[in-house]
């Protein structure tokens, strides 16, 4: 049970009032920015290209609401984690083939002592279950240090204003982990509600006023969604035509349909001939059940992630919150693209410049878009005038989750190598449903390849 | 091993392309109202006297009351003082600012009119009702360069007209035949997976061949005394269809894969056949003008221009090679208001001044680097002798409210800021 003790709490609260400069002349309306926690999973914490990393932190979309809601740049404070991150962030290291690999070496935590819970307690992989009680595990032991659980730590700063964007998770894992598991990759109802429910109430009751968030559907990533349930010619990168069709590959149950999903990570089984049809120079053999979902298990999430974002939308409204639909985000940029001063961005995978390259994450310029959907949605509720963030540099560089080409010689079976692949599931605490060996988390302070 | 270059090109959004499709608004607020010196010193309020051989624009009517053959040929020069655009955020954001390069167009006019008995007139005009040319300075860093870089309209009419005098009424009805070619520019955006930067990879140009589009005009002017006179006059909308080609000129990433693969998705260097289509408005005025002295007459004109036929502009690549675009502009009808005084100071000479206000059909939504629009407040002033030769002159100072946009259509994207134009226009007409 987490008791801050009382001299913390006061040291805690007057450092935090020291830190603050004089108020800024934001009209936030109703909504007071005084003490703002964030409340969340990695979108929160602010991952892309499947690790944490302080350059992409310091614009988490919390940490860009702060500064556009309060006009100061300090006050807010986040876990952050130093180059190359917590995993070591993805690199692009080639196109054509295409290489996804992580850098070498590993972060390590840069604001272990703040004496105080930080603004920031959004934790990669945290469910709703989470959020409530979860103090240990994956980054938990970083970012909660022990002090009790998200929610905890969150109603123990007596917060003014709270975003809460959570239960992405909840649904994630089924699609990461391509497959549908009641109770262990995909969150049953009842338990989702119970907790969501507690969690607003909670934060409420602790006098805050607050933004929710919904869940995008999280089969509409470009991890689900861009690899095509066909053959593709090496050569020419179009799908094979057999007798005016394209071949279907071999899923775990039979042919594939137009409604199934090949999951980002069928391209290592892909490459070794695995899914294809002898007849076309493959195995003959199916693509295992971890990398494919079928198009009733993407119909089981989708009404799962409906039925999520119907609680939540109820519990936004019953507590007065400012709601944000990313789902309907997601799903216009899915759509007709996101544009921007005569750019269109896409959820197209790499190019697209929504996702980062695990192709789960934003890039930072998806965060930045993403922060000015809060506060539109936190304008119009508390009928203030908080400023947009200016995207300007999040689209031509300076903020960028992504390294530089460097030509490199390995050339992994799959998209990601498979300890690219255990890292990102390790972040996001998807459960580990093969007969692998288990994934050893990294740990802090030494380094790791 | 299997080459995964396919995995890019899929997914190598059409953002490039679909960009195209994104540009917004097309040409705004375009017409030109100074077609004649003598006109353009009151400002254009001369739909109610229509004595000079520029009536061929202003009011067909006046051609009835045309005693012997007279010409003229002249041009107007407009020039801009300031075109300038500061950003706001979301995007581009308050550290954006922007230039137009300087604007310096002539659009020429040339008037013939005779009389064939005492009550049958013809006329011959020649004239440029509509054009413009938006042009933004560093096109290679100028933040709207995905919207445009550079877009042009031109257009010519002929107008032969036929004037009928019954009394004092002088109806006069003529047939337009307007000739018109467009030019587009634009960058063409993708975002860099390296670094999930956005970069120019082309360079698009599309310049249309010349189209043609018929319509027609009729003048009513009612000369009731010699101290009033009211005149009406209507020109019709006039459709054309252009034809052109485009093409795009690769810009290099700096990275020799994306370059790559960029080629294989865009059609670089190659003419790519285009169609698009403008209806332009058609145009009602109403003048009435008052002798408030033997020396001095006011003209005080209201004109009406139907700009909702300027709603959507389609791009249409004719072998698909690049996606359609679709240019949402939405324009209003609107309406202008003029008033214009000459005093003839001597049987030779004579000054006139006038005022417009000229409302914008571009809502705020249209408001883009293609052809930013506003109300204008315009103030001239002019000059003509009558010798052997006539000679007019005339200066217009065309101050643009300032305009801001900080919102956008229903899914389109946002580019926010706030123009301020202004241009000075001069008048020379010369005829015998």
């Amino acid at each position: 049970m987490f008791r801050p003790s009382f001299k913390a709490a006061l040291l805690g609260l007057t450092l935090l009032i020291a830190a603050l400069p004089a108020a800024a002349q934001v009209d936030t309306g109703q909504a007071n920015f005084n003490i703002y926690v964030a409340v969340g999973d990695s979108l929160t914490a602010g991952v892309a290209s499947g690790g944490l990393v302080q350059t992409v932190q310091r614009n988490s979309y919390p940490i860009l609401i702060y500064r556009q809601a309060t006009g100061r740049t300090t006050g807010f404070e986040q876990p952050l984690i130093s180059e190359p991150g917590i995993p070591a962030l993805l690199e692009l290291r080639s196109l054509v083939p295409l290489v996804i690999a992580q850098r070498g070496g590993q972060g390590t935590p840069l604001n272990l002592t703040l004496p105080r819970p930080y603004n920031n307690l959004g934790v990669p992989g945290a469910k709703i279950h989470d959020v409530r009680v979860t103090v240990t595990g994956g980054l938990h032991d970083a970012i909660l240090r022990g002090l009790g659980s998200q929610l905890q730590q969150a109603v123990a700063l007596h917060p003014t204003f709270v975003t809460l964007w959570a239960g992405n998770n909840d649904a994630l894992s089924a699609a990461l982990a391509g497959r549908v598991i009641e109770g262990v990759t995909l969150t049953p109802l009842a338990d989702f509600t119970a907790d969501y429910q507690a969690v607003v109430s909670a934060l409420s009751g602790a006098g805050a006023r607050l933004a929710i968030a919904n869940i995008p559907d999280v089969t509409s990533i470009p991890f689900v969604t861009t690899l095509p349930p066909v053959v593709i010619n090496p050569q020419t990168q179009q799908p094979v035509i057999v007798n005016g069709n394209p071949v279907p590959l071999i899923g775990p149950n039979g042919l594939l349909t137009a409604g199934d999903r090949v999951l980002l990570t069928a391209q290592a089984e892909l490459a070794t001939g695995r899914g294809i049809p002898a007849v076309l120079g493959g195995t003959g053999q199916p693509l295992s059940d971890g990398v494919v979902l079928s198009a009733s298990e993407v119909s089981t999430i989708n009404n799962r992630v409906a039925a999520f974002n119907t609680v939540i939308r109820a519990e936004a409204t019953r507590v007065n919150a400012a709601f944000i639909d990313t789902n309907a985000v997601l799903r216009r940029a899915a759509d007709t693209g996101i544009s921007v001063g005569g750019i269109t961005f896409t959820e197209n995978f790499l190019t697209g410049g929504i996702f980062s390259l695990d192709g789960v994450h934003p890039t930072p310029f998806g965060y930045a878009y993403i922060a000015n959907q809060f506060i539109a949605a936190i304008n119009d509720q508390f009928d203030a005038e908080i400023p947009p963030v200016n995207l300007f540099p999040f689209v031509f560089g300076g903020a960028s989750a992504a390294g530089s080409a460097t030509a490199q010689k390995a050339e992994p079976q799959g998209i990601f190598t498979p300890l690219a692949l255990k890292n990102l599931f390790w972040l996001l605490r998807v459960p580990d449903l093969d007969d692998q060996p288990s994934v050893t988390p990294p740990r802090r302070r030494r380094g790791r390849g | 091993m299997r080459r995964r270059g396919e995995l890019i090109r899929r997914a190598l959004s059409v953002a490039a392309l679909a960009g195209l499709a994104a540009a917004p608004a097309g040409a705004a607020g375009f017409g030109i109202f100074e077609q004649g010196t003598r006109a353009m010193g009151m400002a254009g309020a001369f739909t109610a006297q229509a004595d000079d051989p520029s009536l061929l624009f202003h009011n067909a009517g006046g051609l009835a009351f045309v005693e012997q053959s007279d010409w003229q040929a002249g041009a107007t020069y407009f020039t801009s003082t300031e075109a300038e655009f500061q950003g706001a955020a979301p995007f581009p954001g308050p550290d954006q600012q922007a230039e137009q390069e300087p604007l310096g167009e002539i659009l020429p006019h040339a008037y013939y009119v005779r009389p064939i008995n005492d009550t049958w007139k013809f006329g011959f005009g020649l004239y440029a009702p509509f054009g413009l040319t938006t042009e933004w300075q560093d096109p290679d860093q100028f933040s709207g360069r995905y919207i445009s870089t550079r877009a042009a309209i031109r257009s010519v009419d002929l107008n032969p007209t036929i004037g009928w005098r019954t009394g004092n009424f002088g109806i006069g009805v003529g047939a337009i035949a307007r000739v018109s070619d467009v030019e587009l520019n634009r960058r063409l955006p993708v975002v860099n997976p390296f670094t999930f930067q956005v970069q120019d990879v082309g360079d698009l140009n599309l310049e249309t061949d010349f189209g043609e589009g018929f319509g027609w005009n009729v003048g009513v002017l009612h000369r009731f005394n010699n101290s009033f006179s009211w005149g009406l006059s209507y020109r019709s909308k006039i459709s054309i269809d252009y034809e052109g080609d485009a093409r795009v000129r690769q810009i290099s990433t700096g990275n020799a894969q994306l370059d790559a693969v960029v080629a294989t998705r865009v059609p670089f260097n190659r003419d790519l056949p285009a169609e698009a289509s403008i209806e332009f408005p058609d145009m009602a005025s109403l003048g009435l003008a008052f002798a408030l002295s033997p020396n001095l007459r006011l003209e005080t004109d209201a004109n009406w221009t139907g700009w909702s036929t300027f709603d959507t502009t389609e791009i249409d690549f004719v072998n698909n090679d690049l996606p359609d675009a679709e240019i949402r502009s939405d324009w209003e009808d609107v309406y202008n208001y003029r008033a214009g005084l000459r005093w003839t100071a001597s049987p030779k000479s004579e000054w006139r001044i006038g005022y417009v206000f000229d409302e914008t059909p571009q809502p705020e939504e249209a408001v883009t680097p293609l052809l930013p629009d506003a109300d204008r407040n315009g103030f001239t002033l002019g000059y003509g002798y009558t010798g052997t030769w006539k000679i007019d002159l005339a200066l217009m100072y065309l101050d643009f409210k300032e305009r801001t946009r900080a919102r956008s259509f229903e899914h389109e994207g946002d580019f926010f800021g706030t123009y301020n134009t202004q241009a000075l226009l001069f008048g020379l007409t010369i005829g015998r």
